[in-house]
């Protein structure tokens, strides 16, 4: 009788295991070196995380979602990765432009930044967004304008919220692309932003892509959470802090 | 619909009961169960991490007014006074099963006495029954399906009790088939020396093979031996075949597998299962009547007929229990963390099961015909009004965009819209985790009626479902997914 535990199929089982999970397992070896194919791929990884951090996300997204843009004080790709502080503030110009071309005190405001993954913004917002501004829609909610931050790190919403004196703001921003998937999405809300806002302040949902929580369930999800930061007035901690405890 | 914003590690435990009443013997557990995440960026599953049995109850004589019916009250107070001493009120019992197993659930009263053992054992106890679902519940209880899992084997864990003997078969993927007989310890009773009952089955296979068994005959031991290895090698050819005996198609509770499946071990339990391991030796030859029936005989002759095929036979530490331990801590299942759900609908119960299949290779103007030959399947075999809801399962909606998940909702909205049901609950399941977004998108096309989605759950057509009130901030809600199968 065949059975699972001969050692015929200790193959079966180990592509089992692998099959599962999505590190690099069973991959052999070349003496002490990987397999020529471990390496293209390891190589072939590698340059699709590069290509999400270092790529633009187009322009003809940015118009066909109907996002205005921006652009924070960074100027190029070396100043992005070499200046975080510069990521998370904008122009007074900016500023200007914000207060006559964008909607002013909406109660929600959506923001999508590149962040470190250009790719994330590319696959996933198409689905996302629509469903997002439907959700908020039917839940009566006021959207603001929504708009587009090139070179963006997850604390512009806190300058862009208060230039715009929105109640609450979230960010879809590109995450630092891995190994295993270079287009997972985050989004950060904030209930009531203003600049220097602590994370603690910050609510998130994070590993947004094809293989982790879809982008469409994700844009009903947000509306969700975001409805329940403006009926609590709360967001981060704040929101969940009642049912927590922490060691003194 | 609030969710928890962001992921909380606060664990939340439910209390869960058990209740088997089977043909020869009732029993409660009481159990309790760890609802956690399995990791920790905040959109994982929630799921039931670990389950303690915290009271095993006596196991009683399953109480009968006369063969064909169940004292209901008799069982009903057996039940009370072991919850009793187990200090649980029903108040107390957040979830469970009560499942009637083997011959009782073809006796005239088993349908209401589940549902009526359900309702009042505690707040989300739901009534269950059927020879596959037992078979399963079984080996999820016994730790067969864990020791396939964790070993990564084949096993069969072959339950035999007092009217039938069910076998599901675990792979490391879960379970992978049953085959159920009605084969069992109480086929034949005795009393003073002579034979008190002879049900159809043993009568079938006394006839088979000569031995003109009739009730009322002084007790034969060589004659009882010659029908329990009978029904012993019935039992083998069923977990061996195809090709099968006869006898073992004719006996079979459901339609049997069409192809073999190789076994890396074999698992028995039940009350005459447990006895298989201990058979050989003790009471089939010193007290071959102890249990004034062929319990101890029928072990011996399994213990004999599983040798002699060369089946490898595994002990695991829950046997004569597995059954209710598997209602009591297996039928509850979480369904995925982003849910559509009106909480007033809440709790719905033995809600039938219509699936579409998968709508993946549907274009979008042609979703409405699958989706209204679903409902129209629905309404001819239930009456709705009477049932309370209906589920509708849908495997595949396709590919998860913006523009297909409202091409379906479209679909589901004019399809529900022709039907005159409006006033009905409708549950619509989904595996694929899209179960917020699709019932946004419902929602907004049909905001009047009564609706759910849940998501993350395989069910089919003939199945039925319960779901529970929301737990963990309305995150999830209990589900139970099974089968009602009463008579034969």
């Amino acid at each position: 009788m065949a059975t699972n535990n001969s050692p015929d199929d200790h193959d079966a089982v180990l592509q089992r295991i692998a099959d599962r999970n999505p590190s690099r397992l069973g991959v052999g070896r070349a003496g002490s070196r990987p397999k020529t194919r471990t390496l293209l791929e390891f190589r072939s990884d590698h340059g699709v995380a590069r290509d999400a951090v270092q790529s633009h996300v187009s322009d003809e997204l940015v118009e066909s979602m109907g996002l205005f843009p921006i652009q924070t004080l960074v100027e190029d790709k070396d100043d992005y990765l070499a200046r975080p502080d510069k990521g998370r503030e904008i122009s007074d110009e900016t500023a200007a432009l914000l207060r006559t071309e964008c909607k002013q005190a909406p109660q929600v405001q959506v923001i999508v930044a590149d962040g470190l993954s250009s790719t994330a913004i590319e696959r996933n917002i198409p689905d996302l967004l629509p469903i997002l501004t439907d959700g908020l829609d039917q839940r009566g909610l006021d959207v603001g304008t929504p708009i587009f931050v090139r070179y963006g790190r997850v604390d512009v919403m806190d300058a862009i919220g208060e230039e715009l004196d929105a109640e609450c703001c979230l960010i879809l921003i590109g995450e630092r692309p891995g190994l295993a998937t270079a287009e997972s999405l985050s989004a950060y809300m904030v209930y009531g932003p203003k600049r220097g806002t602590p994370t603690a302040k910050k609510t998130v949902i994070s590993n947004i892509h094809a293989g982790g929580l879809p982008p469409v369930e994700a844009g009903a999800e947000i509306a969700d959470l975001i409805a329940e930061m403006c009926a609590k007035q709360a967001s981060g901690l704040d929101l969940t802090a009642d049912d927590r405890e922490f060691a003194k | 619909m609030g969710a928890n914003s962001t992921p909380t590690n606060a664990s939340t435990t439910l209390t869960s009961v058990g209740i088997d009443v089977g043909t020869t013997t009732t029993h409660v557990v009481v159990s309790e169960l760890a609802v956690d995440t399995a990791g920790g960026t905040g959109t994982e599953k929630l799921t039931i991490s670990d389950r303690t049995v915290r009271f095993r109850g006596p196991v009683h004589e399953t109480p009968l007014i006369d063969p064909e019916t169940v004292d209901t009250d008799a069982v009903a107070e057996l039940i009370a006074t072991d919850l009793a001493t187990a200090g649980v009120s029903p108040d107390a019992i957040d979830t469970g099963a009560v499942i009637v197993t083997g011959e009782t659930a073809r006796t005239v009263n088993a349908e209401p006495l589940v549902h009526t053992l359900a309702d009042e054992s505690g707040n989300f106890v739901v009534a269950t029954a059927g020879a596959a679902l037992e078979a399963i519940l079984a080996g999820q209880g016994s730790g067969a399906a864990a020791h396939a899992v964790d070993s990564q084997v084949t096993v069969a864990n072959v339950d035999v009790g007092g009217g039938t003997t069910n076998t599901a078969i675990f792979d490391a993927d879960g379970v992978v088939e049953t085959r159920c007989l009605d084969v069992g310890g109480r086929l034949v009773a005795v009393a003073d020396g002579r034979l008190t009952k002879l049900a159809e089955p043993a009568r079938l296979l006394s006839e088979a093979h000569g031995l003109g068994l009739s009730v009322g005959d002084p007790v034969d031991p060589e004659q009882l031996s010659a029908l329990t290895t009978a029904m012993a090698s019935l039992v083998v050819d069923s977990l061996l075949g195809p090709p099968y005996h006869q006898l073992t198609v004719e006996l079979s509770i459901g339609s049997l597998p069409t192809e073999p499946q190789p076994l890396d071990c074999i698992v028995f339990t039940g009350g005459v299962g447990r006895l298989v391991g201990e058979s050989r030796d003790a009471t089939a030859q010193t007290e071959p009547f102890a249990y004034n029936d062929l319990g101890p005989l029928l072990a011996a002759a399994l213990a004999e007929a599983a040798a002699d095929a060369g089946l490898s036979v595994r002990r695991l530490a829950e046997e004569l229990r597995a059954t209710v331990i598997g209602a009591g801590t297996y039928t509850t299942q979480l369904s995925g963390r982003t849910v559509f759900i009106d909480a007033d609908l809440l709790p719905l119960r033995n809600l039938p099961v219509i699936a579409t299949g998968s709508l993946a290779e549907v274009d979008d103007g042609q979703l409405t015909a699958p989706l209204s030959r679903g409902l129209s399947q629905a309404t001819r075999r239930y009456d709705l009004h009477d049932v309370g809801g209906v589920v509708i399962a849908v495997d595949d909606v396709g590919d998860l965009s913006y523009d297909r998940l409202r091409a379906v909702a479209d679909a589901f909205a004019a399809v529900l819209g022709d039907s005159n049901l409006n006033e009905i609950p409708v549950v619509v399941v989904t595996q694929q985790n899209c179960a917020k977004a699709l019932g946004q998108l419902l929602h907004a096309r049909c905001a009047d009626r009564p609706l759910i989605v849940i998501d993350e759950l395989a069910v089919e057509t003939g199945a039925y479902l319960d779901i529970g009130e929301p737990i963990t901030h309305g995150e999830t809600v209990p589900v139970v997914v099974k089968t009602l199968v009463f008579g034969s």
